[in-house]
């Protein structure tokens, strides 16, 4: 019997079961896969760049800030920034200023916290900015990136088009590939040797977020001390070399602290008959043998929303939570579900949980579904989380009022 | 024979079983597993020939299929291929013989003094690789003098005995080859862990589990094993007792493997599988208020964990953890390699030795740097391979809770 189940290994799963495991919780988590931090950026996107004071005031009553309010959201970034700086990850950025980040298409990102790596391409810091790409890398190409910036009218140098030595010879490199050639001291030290000299002129160097993987703060201190002129890291398409750091960083904290991580395995949620249907008692592990019974005294759902499988669309067009077959609010229409454009805010992106203010999700009539069963993350609703650039303030401050809640 | 489906159309090519394939990792050679798996499926028509030879460097381990969050038994997919090369007869001698563990295990007890001295004498050894392929520097287990069936012949039934009024469970112990031939005082140990948490163990008849000539891609031979363990087996787990193993990879076969690659289905597979449990899941599981009367003393030591690739497979976590934190003075570490590298037999071949070297560097470096008393590993492969190289002596963790309780 544990006191915490959580399910989903995304930023809310990962981060709840860090925070729970140092504060001593004996806490299980259960995923079928590993979570989208392996694609995203890394940073902690709070409010697309708007004041996070105000964005968290004006929100509508239903939407997962107005619930967990300033101060759980306030709490959780100091707690995820000493987490991170525990790991040896440490992040930069507070909830005060927008960090305004370059990215790999030349357009500018705004977040709040950012990994030290990628937070160094910040506008504010000044100078004009020398993309380079890495000869044989398909995945970043200076010269658009540097055009498109140069376009919003950001001084850029003259793009640089970098050799790599060891670079995979016989397919194409993936970031990983080449974030762990950056891993080996010996390599480092001749690759910055073959770049030093296209150095000169450099003010600040944009890289591809390939400079180390498992030793990537010892790796990126070490390269930018070889080239003699400031780095900084812009993230790439997945897998994404920031996210699998910020997910091992996660990972490796909740381990050490004892949580127990499953891996590989569904989970089908289980009510406890004995409570008359008001609690859960954990869930069914659907692992590769068979089926396995998990007890817990309270379940956080942090499976995400429809992109990440915490909601499913039935073959009779009810959209449903995935784990205890949960009412989702949604749009009754199949058609009204996108908009006709991809890049436009989505309807289906508000589907999702309807919670209570202690995160439980609740029926019609607001009453709490089950007593011990919270929700946070992604699947909660009433959010357009790429839209608002929310996405992982939402995480961890509604991992955090959850935490709260579960007693632990 | 009708071969499962696999998934491959649920692949979204989101890439994170390439960033997590410890063999992608260690080698360009092998082009990962989305490529040759989900992604070359669609080009292995049933009457052409196979569109690469990549695959081969694939070592089995099974970490796509556990951390794709889709679904896709990456995998599995990646093993059938395998089997499909080994139709178009492409499949060394060497390999029909070092995955027949019972025939190598039969011969070699019976000569074992000699064999045992003959195997480590380096000349053997290059005639050894020379002549099979068997790389010379690959850690091979000492025979042990008499098996372990034959040490427990009192345990060794045929058939499910009647229910005994002195305990009130059975299980079935499965101890598989490395038990049996190599490592024989450890399946006496898990029995006697088991009796001493209440339960009565049998041992019923069995043969090799067959994952040796399965990840060889030999499925029809494997296929008479894991018959042969059906018929055996299946009485026990219709019985409702559970088949209790300390072997990792023949319980993943148990589990999984006889239904999900092999195809065999019915009735008697679907028993076994679900009645099969790793000896700490089965205790942490199904055992705990046993599990918390005993009485653990301290082992001080300093020691690291290695979760074994074939025991993540099994969708369990890591229950030997469970069990190993709650003994007093024991100060652990957890690895967080994917695979020590071994593989099973992947490493001992001449021409993939390298690579299975490669993926456990990282792991070999954390043991020879950490001043440890031992590994603890769950897997036999796993622990001669990590204490062949490094130096350090390999436990199964069934023997470190036999020191806490002075069983040994």
């Amino acid at each position: 019997m544990r006191d915490l189940l959580i399910v989903g290994a995304g930023l809310t799963g990962l981060f709840s079961a860090a925070l729970a495991a140092r504060r001593g919780v004996r806490v299980a988590l259960i995923a079928e896969g590993r979570g989208s931090l392996e694609l995203s950026h890394g940073c902690i996107d709070v409010s697309g760049g708007l004041s996070p004071h105000l964005v968290v005031q004006q929100s509508r009553a239903d939407h997962p800030y107005s619930l967990a309010g300033l101060e759980n959201l306030e709490a959780a970034i100091r707690e995820f920034r000493s987490l991170m700086q525990s790991a040896g990850l440490p992040y930069s950025g507070d909830l005060g200023r927008a960090l305004r980040l370059p990215t790999a298409l030349g357009t500018e990102h705004a977040t709040s916290l950012a990994p030290a790596p990628l937070a160094a391409g910040d506008q504010a810091r000044g100078g004009p900015l020398t993309y380079a790409d890495l000869i044989g890398f398909r995945d970043f190409h200076a010269g658009l990136a540097a055009a498109e910036m140069a376009s919003l009218g950001a001084p850029v140098g003259e793009p640089l088009h970098l050799p790599l030595l060891d670079a995979p010879a016989h397919r194409d490199s993936y970031a990983t590939d080449l974030a762990r050639l950056f891993d080996d001291a010996r390599r480092r030290e001749e690759i910055a040797r073959a770049w030093k000299p296209q150095m000169r002129g450099v003010r600040r160097l944009a890289l591809p977020a390939v400079i180390g993987l498992d030793r990537s703060h010892e790796a990126f201190a070490d390269l930018e001390k070889r080239l003699g002129v400031p780095i900084c890291e812009i993230p790439t398409l997945p897998p994404s070399v920031p996210g699998l750091r910020l997910e091992g960083a996660l990972r490796r904290i909740a381990v050490e602290a004892g949580a127990w991580l499953l891996e590989g395995a569904r989970a089908v949620g289980r009510v406890d008959g004995r409570s008359g249907g008001r609690r859960v008692s954990g869930v069914v592990a659907h692992t590769p043998g068979g089926p396995r019974q998990l007890d817990a005294a309270a379940v956080i759902l942090a499976t995400g929303g429809v992109l990440h499988g915490g909601l499913v669309a039935r073959q009779n067009g009810l959209v449903q939570e995935s784990v205890f077959d949960l009412p989702v609010t949604f749009r009754g229409e199949r058609e009204g579900w996108t908009s006709p454009s991809a890049l436009s805010p989505q309807p289906y992106a508000r589907y999702g949980l309807t919670v209570s203010a202690d995160m439980r999700p609740i029926g019609a009539h607001g009453e709490p579904l089950f007593e011990n069963l919270f929700a946070a993350g992604g699947i909660l609703a009433g959010a357009d989380r790429a839209a608002e650039g929310s996405r992982q303030g939402i995480d961890l401050a509604t991992a955090h009022r959850a935490l709260e809640a579960a007693g632990a | 024979m009708n071969l499962p489906a696999l998934g491959a159309d649920l692949c979204v090519k989101c890439n994170i079983c390439t960033a997590a394939c410890p063999v992608a990792a260690a080698t360009d050679l092998f082009l990962g597993p989305k490529a040759v798996g989900p992604q070359a499926a669609r080009f292995r028509h049933p009457r052409l020939p196979l569109p690469d030879s990549s695959l081969t460097w694939c070592s089995g381990c099974g970490t796509c299929s556990r951390v794709c969050p889709h679904g896709v038994a990456v995998a599995e997919i990646n093993i059938q291929a395998k089997a499909r090369l080994a139709e178009e007869g492409r499949v060394p001698l060497r390999d029909h013989l070092i995955s027949r563990p019972d025939l190598l295990g039969r011969l070699g007890t019976r000569l074992a003094p000699a064999a045992n001295l003959a195997l480590r004498l380096r000349p053997a050894r290059w005639m050894i690789e020379k002549v099979m392929g068997i790389h010379r520097r690959a850690p091979l287990p000492a025979f042990a003098r008499r098996t372990f069936r034959r040490r427990a012949r009192a345990r060794c039934v045929d058939q499910p005995p009647p229910p005994d009024e002195a305990h009130a469970r059975t299980v079935a112990y499965f101890h598989g080859c490395g038990t049996n031939y190599y490592e024989p005082a450890l399946g006496e140990l898990a029995a006697r862990i088991l009796e001493m948490l209440g339960c009565r163990v049998v041992v019923p008849r069995q043969g090799c589990c067959g994952l040796p000539l399965q990840s060889n891609g030999l499925f029809e031979a494997a296929r008479g094993y894991a018959r042969y363990n059906l018929k055996w087996l299946s009485p026990f787990a219709h019985a409702g007792i559970p088949i209790v193993g300390t072997s990792t990879s023949c319980t993943l076969s148990l589990k999984h493997d006889y239904r999900a690659i092999l195809g065999l289905d019915g009735e008697a597979a679907e028993d076994v599988a679900e009645g099969t449990y790793d000896i700490f899941e089965y205790m942490t599981l199904l055992l705990p208020e046993a599990l918390d009367r005993l009485e653990l003393l301290p082992v001080r030591a300093r020691a690291l964990y290695h979760a074994p690739c074939q025991l993540r497979a099994h969708g369990i976590g890591t229950p030997a953890l469970e069990v190993l934190r709650r003994i007093p003075g024991l100060r652990l570490t957890v690895s967080e390699s994917e695979c020590c590298g071994v593989a099973g037999t992947y490493g001992l071949k001449r021409e993939k030795y390298w690579v299975a070297h490669a993926v456990g560097a990282g792991l070999l470096e954390q043991v020879r740097s950490a001043d440890l008393d031992f590994v603890i590993t769950d897997s036999e492969t796993c622990r001669w391979w990590i204490s062949g190289h490094a130096g350090v002596p390999a436990h199964h963790p069934v023997e470190i809770v036999a020191r806490s309780l002075e069983i040994i």
